[in-house]
């Protein structure tokens, strides 16, 4: 009898009753309030706390938060090119799966471009392979050869032994949010290989890129444009060089980019330069 | 006599207000009859009860709280009760302690109060105001939520579920469990489900 009253107190004790608000408390749709400000990575860890987190983590208008503006074009953008049921794929999808699907990098154009969103800004990125690009004498065996790389995105690069014109060029048109896009050339200065399993560069082929700058060009379909050079340097890694940047004021219509690369002085070759692609990311 | 009407509102009555009719030598007494209050009322709704334009908010604890209408009206929740003619006496507010009310109010009060003519001062005034505000424990944090969820104030919901949402940024969920007291609810099945429809999200 003393045990069994020790142990009933011992069993109020454990366990008091608490007449304060704690954040279990808070109903579903106060809880997506709080989720509101939080990135989407965070929604998405905190979803497995209890269950009214795991509905709030799945609320639409925690999600619609995160998306761009114009997410029904961009998605309809990438998923263009399959039939006409994946317009109704996007009502059927609640918010939080339409992220999903356009944060994970989605290839269009017949592969040569990829496109995903931002983590930070939720704004998407596109990169254009060098398949996707216009490359002088690509085709050019003396002077280009692709190679297999686990080191790009696409899985090949372009790789440059030598030449006197040196001229990349591309284009690419895509529904662009409202924002500041910065575009980037991804190139590494040396061959890339693996030696024993082992990552190497092969820098013997490299020249002719410390004579002159290499001069970036940029050009929106709204008149914007954007002119630069640098000298291309650190060899053995990829840097990403900043071509120009371009601002997106209206999402409704398609924003149309032209950007292109050039060291045309034939006074001199150049060469040992791996071209992977092009960026655009939000700044 | 006026029966709807107690010392407080008589303190506030302002007798120009009403309009002048003639009293006859043989009426008994000078009063108002509950027609002529309610005919009164239809030609100025508020005159009568609320001159200077107050509202009388009761918590659930039964205090009640006068404050200026503009104030009151930062709730959306009250701002409709008001058009809707529902705040002829006073408006109860049976979710929200007297505790929890009393900062609803001061934190409005400072809201409507801040001038916009000297913007940079001013903002810097409310963000000080407002980061002072937040720092309360965590039971009144919550309580503070709801009560903004529920009298639907914008700002300050912003304000309290950007706080907490600083408390949980970058925690992993036991963490959070254990720093809130969060029971974990779900089944083992539940639990790898949750994982893996959120994958996505960590590759």
């Amino acid at each position: 009898m003393g045990s069994g009253f020790s142990s009933f107190l011992a069993i109020s004790s454990t366990s008091p009753v608490s007449q304060e608000t704690g954040l279990g408390d808070l109903p579903e749709s106060v809880v997506g309030s709080v989720l509101v400000h939080l990135n989407p990575q965070d929604i998405c860890r905190v979803a497995s706390i209890n269950r009214a987190f795991r509905g709030a983590s799945s609320a639409d208008f925690v999600w619609e938060s995160k998306l761009p503006e114009n997410y029904c074009s961009v998605f309809k953008w990438i998923f263009k090119n399959n039939d006409d049921k994946n317009d109704n794929v996007l009502v059927d999808l609640c918010k939080k799966d339409v992220y999903a699907r356009l944060s994970r990098a989605n290839s269009i154009d017949g592969d040569t471009k990829k496109v995903w969103l931002h983590k930070g800004t939720g704004k998407p990125c596109v990169s254009i392979s060098f398949s996707g690009l216009s490359i002088t004498g690509i085709d050019d065996r003396r002077y280009w050869s692709r190679i297999s790389t686990e080191e790009s995105r696409f899985g090949y690069v372009a790789y440059l032994q030598q030449t006197w014109w040196f001229e990349v060029d591309g284009e690419v048109e895509f529904p662009f949010p409202v924002g500041t896009y910065s575009l980037y050339f991804r190139l590494q200065l040396g061959r890339p290989g693996k030696q024993f399993g082992r990552r190497v560069c092969n820098r013997e082929h490299i020249h002719g890129w410390d004579i002159k700058p290499v001069r970036f060009q940029l050009a929106t379909s709204d008149g914007q444009q954007a002119i630069s050079q640098c000298y291309l340097t650190k060899p053995g890694a990829w840097n990403l060089y900043h071509a120009g940047s371009f601002v997106v004021e209206d999402s409704k219509s398609p924003m149309k980019v032209k950007f292109s690369m050039t060291q045309i002085d034939c006074t001199h070759t150049k060469g040992g330069l791996c071209v992977d692609s092009v960026l655009i990311c939000p700044k | 006599m006026l029966k709807n009407l107690n010392s407080k509102h008589i303190q506030r009555f302002s007798y120009k207000y009403l309009p002048q009719f003639p009293i006859s030598p043989n009426s008994p007494k000078l009063g108002f009859s509950r027609s002529q209050i309610a005919n009164y009322r239809s030609n100025f709704p508020t005159t009568i009860m609320s001159s200077s334009k107050t509202i009388v908010l009761r918590s659930s604890d039964g205090e009640t709280f006068e404050v200026d209408e503009a104030v009151a009206v930062e709730s959306q929740t009250i701002k409709h009760m008001i058009e809707d003619g529902c705040a002829d006496t006073s408006i109860p507010l049976p979710n929200v302690t007297s505790k929890i009310l009393s900062k609803v109010i001061e934190y409005c009060k400072k809201h409507v109060e801040t001038p916009n003519a000297d913007e940079k001062v001013a903002e810097e005034d409310l963000k000080s105001f407002d980061a002072d505000f937040v720092k309360v424990d965590q039971s009144t944090l919550f309580d503070l939520i709801l009560a903004a969820n529920y009298l639907n104030i914008k700002s300050l919901l912003d304000l309290t579920c950007q706080t907490v949402a600083d408390m949980i940024k970058g925690k992993t969920p036991e963490e959070i469990r254990k720093t809130f007291n969060i029971k974990n609810d779900f089944t083992p099945e539940e639990e790898e489900e949750v994982r893996r429809e959120n994958a996505w999200a960590f590759e």
